[in-house]
């Protein structure tokens, strides 16, 4: 099984690198296949990860009697029901029930993201940024450099995203080495994306060459 | 009813989220909790939409025939066996089913099979793929004609050079007469976690800032395009 596993991966492999040549059968199968199986594999999670322990279980408990579970469970009734509104999308002269479930996920959402926002990245990112000024005296010519790079660096990026006024003299002169900034920071994402993606393609390239030849010298 | 009432929901779950967040005591934090986890068994309910949307996108493509309508069937083929062998885990107690070797659930063998074998390598090789494509894309758009994309340009260059043995092997051979020899890691190490990182700041706070003004739009009933039409 383990031999057939690797030949039908190296299959799977060779029929999305053909695609470098041009777009062919091989490909669109591997192509629909994966979305197919990513798709199956999502839900399969959700409801094994998700319904299962969240609602299923607890309700069970709850009529049951069986557990730590108490009678509580039975209020899981009320999100299960509501999620079941989005069966509603289902049916056209339904389908508005499907707002209920979605304006509480997104109340929900807004409600968490607000005060976990300013926390997490306003407050700690600018904490990040200001901190190395309470160490000034430890540190070195070149870290005090970095330290103040950083901080024009954050409000001439800053800058170049805020348009309630408009850039022109000092505020586009700021704005463009904002540019300046965004471009090295581009620079970077894209070096390490490269870097990424060929160490994938290595990582393929090895299990063709190792795993699947392997099988056959 | 059909807008006035999800208003008034989004309102009451978003402030009450709000507020529980601020208040310690053990009543409100019991609040909030609660409301995560209601949030966390309707939220896995959300999936029948998207999977609704792609049957439906599918089954069209089936029906009218359009180009390569034949593997639309293919996708359905992948979801219906993933779901089959992974959902239905009551089926491992048939007897008949476990004697000729069946197993369900996330756990079965078969899954975790489809999962290692035809999956993972296909997700690894399509983004692989994108090794090649980037390499393309690159060619055209660091035609350094630009301050700007020259700057990108040499730090995706920096980067990339430090971030493999190689990198510091060509840089030392080629620099070797210079004082600079030895220096692409070192100026991989600070270009991240300098420029790069005040780049990040920067877009990160103007991204949070923008998530929560639009949170409060959103609680407020200003921004209400999530109600759709009608």
């Amino acid at each position: 099984m383990e031999v057939f596993g690797i030949w039908v991966a190296a299959f799977l492999t060779f029929c999305i690198y053909s695609f470098l040549y041009r777009d062919n059968p091989f490909y669109r199968f591997a192509e629909h296949l994966f979305i197919g199986l990513a798709v199956g594999y999502g839900i399969v999670i959700t409801i094994h990860q998700g319904l299962i322990p969240l609602a299923w279980n607890p309700l069970w408990q709850a009529i049951t009697g069986e557990g730590e579970a108490s009678r509580w469970g039975l209020l899981n009734l009320i999100p299960i029901c509501i999620g079941l509104l989005f069966f509603a999308r289902l049916s056209r002269r339904h389908s508005w029930l499907i707002r209920y479930p979605l304006a509480i996920l997104i109340g929900v959402g807004s409600g968490i993201a607000i005060p976990n926002v300013l926390q997490a990245d306003i407050f700690a990112q600018t904490h990040g940024t200001l901190t190395p000024f309470s160490q000034i005296g430890r540190l070195s010519a070149f870290e005090i450099f970095g330290a103040i790079l950083m901080v024009i660096g954050v409000i001439c990026t800053l800058t170049y995203f805020f348009f309630s006024v408009e850039h022109q003299g000092a505020i586009a002169g700021i704005s463009k080495i904002g540019i300046a900034f965004l471009m090295i920071g581009f620079g970077s994402a894209f070096g390490n994306t490269v870097m990424g993606r060929v160490a994938l393609l290595i990582q393929r390239v090895d299990f063709l060459l190792n795993n699947w030849l392997g099988t056959l010298f | 009813m059909t807008r006035q009432v999800p208003l008034v929901l989004c309102f009451l779950f978003g402030i009450v989220m709000i507020l529980t967040e601020f208040v310690p005591h053990s009543r409100s934090q019991g609040l909030y909790q609660g409301i995560v986890n209601w949030s966390l068994i309707i939220s896995p309910f959300a999936l029948v939409l998207a999977v609704a949307t792609l049957i439906q996108t599918h089954w069209t493509r089936i029906s009218r025939h359009t180009e390569h309508w034949q593997y639309s069937y293919v996708v359905f083929i992948g979801i219906i066996i993933m779901v089959l062998i992974g959902v239905p885990t009551f089926l491992n107690n048939v007897s008949f089913l476990s004697k000729i070797g069946l197993s369900f659930g996330p756990k079965s063998p078969i899954f975790e099979w489809l999962f290692n074998n035809v999956q993972v390598p296909m997700d690894a090789t399509m983004f692989s793929l994108l090794a090649f494509f980037i390499a393309s894309a690159a060619y055209r758009a660091f035609r350094a004609r630009t301050f700007e994309a020259t700057l990108l340009l040499i730090t995706a260059l920096i980067v990339m050079m430090g971030n493999v043995p190689i990198g510091d092997l060509i840089w030392n051979t080629v620099m070797a007469w210079t004082p600079w020899d030895d220096v692409t890691s070192t100026a991989r190490q600070w270009i991240l976690d300098n420029p790069n990182l005040s780049a990040r700041r920067g877009i990160i706070l103007g991204v949070s800032l923008g998530v929560i003004s639009q949170s409060i739009r959103i609680i407020l009933g200003i921004e209400r395009s999530y109600l759709g039409g009608d």
